[in-house]
């Protein structure tokens, strides 16, 4: 019976706040993965960069950060930025979207560190015999990467930066905690006018996988696309 | 034309290369033959420093590929203490190993060397007589055993990426239009294919080729670098039996073109035949050197016996 109760409110709770889950939310959602994936893509491949150098000393760094990033919760982590870099940088308490900066900040970081990881083994991935057939018709490192390595390494990435993308959509819903306004922030918002629980729950759980759902065969098709060519 | 001296070469603590010295003249073909673990390829390797020799010198046409102070070498110094090591332990002893080309070019020019003078000293033969590591590999072809065609890549692009990035820059300086130049490398690579009649599948990539077609397209590869010697790792032997012959073929053809070639090789027949002088490895050195039928009709070393034996 309870069910069938649950079923008529969701329909009813969506009916009502139907821009707030889906315009207001899921964009909201969508726009904070992907400009974490964008930017975490960007940081993570200057990271996998200083991770396959030979610069000893930054190689520690990176190494180290990308430790403490993997070893640490994600929630954790947001805690901390969002009260460690307006100490560290007092001039950000005087912006109105500090919390969306820090927590910004703190998803790129993390997804750069898993992405740094994807794009160090894919480039690992590639046969030796490549690089040292290209060295030994007298290419320099440089070229060799970008002409020989990085084009096939690419072939192991993007499968794998897919994946990524469908971690961060959902990892995005722990920023709620700092109300930034995407899907599980709106659940906050409108179980304070509803004071039920579970439809909007089940709501948002739909649109999540929905999201995932058709992002996660598109890239399946993607990538025998990409197979075939190879 | 190629110069190896006294090469060592340590893999952690395996010792694969333990004093190697030998000379490859213009126009020579030099067969590197042993059982497998005995260092043949790495000898090759490090030839053109795909594999840094832990210690010892590679020199080309009077210029030194490796660095100037055998003992300023990177491994060398990461390896120090377990240089001081071998050295007590007997490696010192061994004269041949602490007196190199180097050394003597450093005695030869500046009698007295030390602190400050070595440095500048060791600094003006560097400046004399080293070549960059990636010109010199321009001048040497090498062919690998799993050919090592860029699968990212069509055949001709194969054969025109090195061309292109490394002399390009200089015939465009000429005068000469980026068309003109890439026209140029293609038609010069379409004439290679066309030399191992593969000029249909130019446009294809590696993947769609067998073994046998791959491996001479590698080679024709190495061939557009119009290279002065070229090194071949076991050029056969990932290769269906009856695509050995044709990509054979094609080697002795370069050798009767007076190609300088050192080939690292399982197929004794075929070392016979091309090879002027016939290298065989043990345990990291050079057990026995000689003609074709020396090594083969009169071989001294009770191990080239014993291989010959096995093998033949």
């Amino acid at each position: 019976m309870y069910i069938l109760q649950m079923f008529e409110d969701m329909g009813k709770i969506f009916v009502k706040y139907w821009d707030l889950f889906l315009i207001k939310g899921l964009s909201a959602t969508i726009l904070l993965s992907i400009m974490t994936v964008f930017f975490g893509t960007v940081f993570g491949a200057l990271l996998a960069l200083v991770k396959i150098g030979k610069i000893k000393p930054l190689k520690w760094i990176v190494n180290a950060i990308v430790e403490i990033i993997r070893g640490t919760p994600m929630l954790l982590q947001l805690y901390i930025s969002t009260f460690l870099i307006p100490v560290l940088i007092p001039s950000m308490n005087e912006l109105e979207n500090k919390k969306l900066i820090c927590i910004s900040f703190t998803l790129i970081l993390n997804s750069a560190a898993y992405v740094s990881e994807i794009i160090r083994s894919g480039i690992e991935a590639v046969d030796k015999g490549q690089t040292e057939a290209a060295r030994s018709l007298g290419l320099n490192s440089t070229t060799t990467m970008i002409q020989v390595v990085l084009p096939q390494a690419v072939k192991n990435i993007l499968p794998a930066l897919g994946n990524e993308f469908i971690t961060i959509i959902k990892e995005t819903s722990l920023a709620s905690t700092f109300y930034v306004g995407e899907l599980m922030t709106q659940y906050h918002i409108i179980v304070g006018k509803t004071h039920n629980s579970l439809p909007i729950l089940m709501i948002i759980g739909i649109i999540y996988f929905v999201l995932n759902f058709v992002l996660s065969k598109l890239l399946g098709v993607f990538e025998r696309r990409m197979k075939a060519h190879a | 034309m190629l110069d190896v001296k006294n090469i060592y070469k340590n893999f952690g603590s395996l010792k694969v290369l333990e004093g190697v010295s030998t000379q490859i003249k213009e126009g020579e073909v030099v067969a590197i033959i042993g059982a497998s673990g005995s260092g043949k390829s790495t000898l090759l390797r490090c030839m053109n420093l795909l594999e840094n020799p832990t210690f010892g010198e590679v020199w080309m046409d009077g210029k030194l590929l490796t660095p100037v102070d055998p003992y300023l070498h990177p491994e060398v110094i990461m390896a120090s203490k377990m240089y001081k090591k071998l050295i007590k332990s007997g490696m010192g002893s061994d004269s041949a190993v602490a007196k190199t080309k180097a050394e003597d070019l450093l005695n030869e020019k500046f009698s007295v060397a030390e602190g400050k003078e070595y440095t500048k000293a060791i600094k003006a033969i560097y400046e004399e007589n080293h070549i960059d590591i990636n010109v010199a590999r321009q001048e040497m072809g090498m062919v690998f055993q799993q050919f090592n065609l860029f699968n990212n890549k069509s055949v001709l692009e194969n054969i025109t990426l090195a061309p292109m990035k490394t002399r390009a820059k200089q015939m465009i300086k000429d005068g000469k239009s980026k068309k003109e130049v890439k026209q140029y490398f293609d038609e010069k690579a379409m004439q290679l294919l066309c030399r191992i009649g593969l000029e249909e599948k130019a446009n294809v990539y590696p993947s769609t080729l067998s073994g046998g077609q791959k491996q001479r397209i590698a080679i024709v590869r190495a061939l557009a670098m119009n290279p002065k010697v070229m090194l071949f790792d076991e050029p056969t032997s990932a290769l269906d039996p009856e695509m050995v012959g044709e990509v054979l073929d094609l080697i002795k053809e370069l050798a009767k073109e007076g190609m300088t070639m050192v080939v690292v090789t399982h197929e004794m027949g075929f070392a016979r035949e091309v090879a002027d002088r016939v290298i065989f490895m043990h345990d990291g050195v050079i057990a026995e050197e000689g003609t074709p039928s020396e090594i083969f009709d009169n071989p001294k070393h009770p191990r080239l016996q014993q291989f010959l034996g096995s093998i033949l």
